[in-house]
């Protein structure tokens, strides 16, 4: 007869290992190759509180979750140099999204310029490639452009207002399979 | 042209900065002229040519592959599209669907 799950479970977690405060770790542990069940396991979770709170609250899901993305991007912006030309700004934004979301400058092609002044406000399309948001919302089957996409518009617009000193919005105009487009509005 | 080579530097996004022009094919035999693909796209690439979708405006296309999954003939092709990385296929489930398949 084979060992108890609880023998066999307890002698997994057993180690020799010696764990001292001044050891730091230098890389994120485990490979990504190995991290799929983790990944997909924070996705579903992530998708079914922000679903759940759909049910719960409404439209007024969308204005929780924005408020959450932003306060993300204030906080993770303040500490990225301070620009007021929109280009470099944009420039900052993609290093503080490197890794998560990317994205690029977008116009149709009966426009010249990319950066449009227009009655007081600046604004610019923006194709969003990869998106973690969409990435979870697919690994649920859940329509994308709901409150979980509004985490993202209030992340980017909470770091850009951190790098202009500006008021801006994120409109989306797409949602896509590949790719999404959105408008930023700077004021 | 998507894209071209105005102030606008690289980003992430678009590492190479190189001028992107996506090209269309729509498989006329396939294509059941459903117009799902010209209500679909908010960029107005396509238009109903008789009964046949046609990528009319390309170089506004933004890669977004929305016609490609609304397609149910599955007749359009895209050339050049920047792919996401897709992160959210279960490998468990894509082994279990080879299995059976």
């Amino acid at each position: 007869m084979g060992e108890s799950f609880i023998d066999e479970t307890r002698e997994k977690f057993r180690t020799d290992l010696v764990f001292r405060v001044e050891d730091v770790p230098m890389r994120c542990d485990p490979p990504a190759e190995e991290l799929e069940q983790t990944l997909h396991g924070l996705m579903q979770l992530n998708g079914y509180i922000i679903k759940s709170l759909e049910e719960i609250a409404g439209r007024g899901a969308n204005a929780v979750t924005y408020r959450a993305g932003k306060k993300f991007g204030h906080e993770v912006a303040k500490y990225f140099e301070k620009k007021d030309n929109v280009e470099d700004a944009l420039r900052e934004l993609s290093y503080i999204l490197h890794g998560q979301y990317t994205f690029e400058p977008w116009k149709p092609s009966d426009r010249d310029e990319y950066i449009v002044e227009e009655n007081g406000s600046t604004f610019i399309y923006l194709v969003f490639h990869d998106c973690i948001v969409r990435q979870s919302c697919r690994r649920i089957g859940q329509e994308q452009g709901g409150p979980l996409c509004q985490t993202l518009c209030g992340y980017v617009v909470g770091a850009v207002e951190e790098i202009t000193g500006k008021r801006g919005k994120l409109e989306i105009i797409h949602t896509g399979p590949n790719a999404c487009l959105k408008k930023l509005i700077l004021k | 042209m998507v894209g071209p080579a105005v102030a606008i530097t690289p980003f992430h996004g678009n590492p190479s900065g190189e001028m992107r022009m996506i090209e269309i094919r729509v498989d006329e035999e396939a294509c059941n002229g459903c117009g799902l693909c010209v209500k679909d796209c908010p960029m107005g690439v396509f238009e109903l040519r008789g009964s046949v979708s046609s990528p009319v405006h390309p170089e506004n296309c933004m890669g977004c592959l929305s016609c490609h999954e609304i397609c149910p003939a599955q007749a359009l092709e895209h050339r050049g599209v920047v792919p996401c990385r897709r992160m959210y296929v279960s490998m468990k489930v894509c082994r279990m669907l080879n299995r059976v398949i």
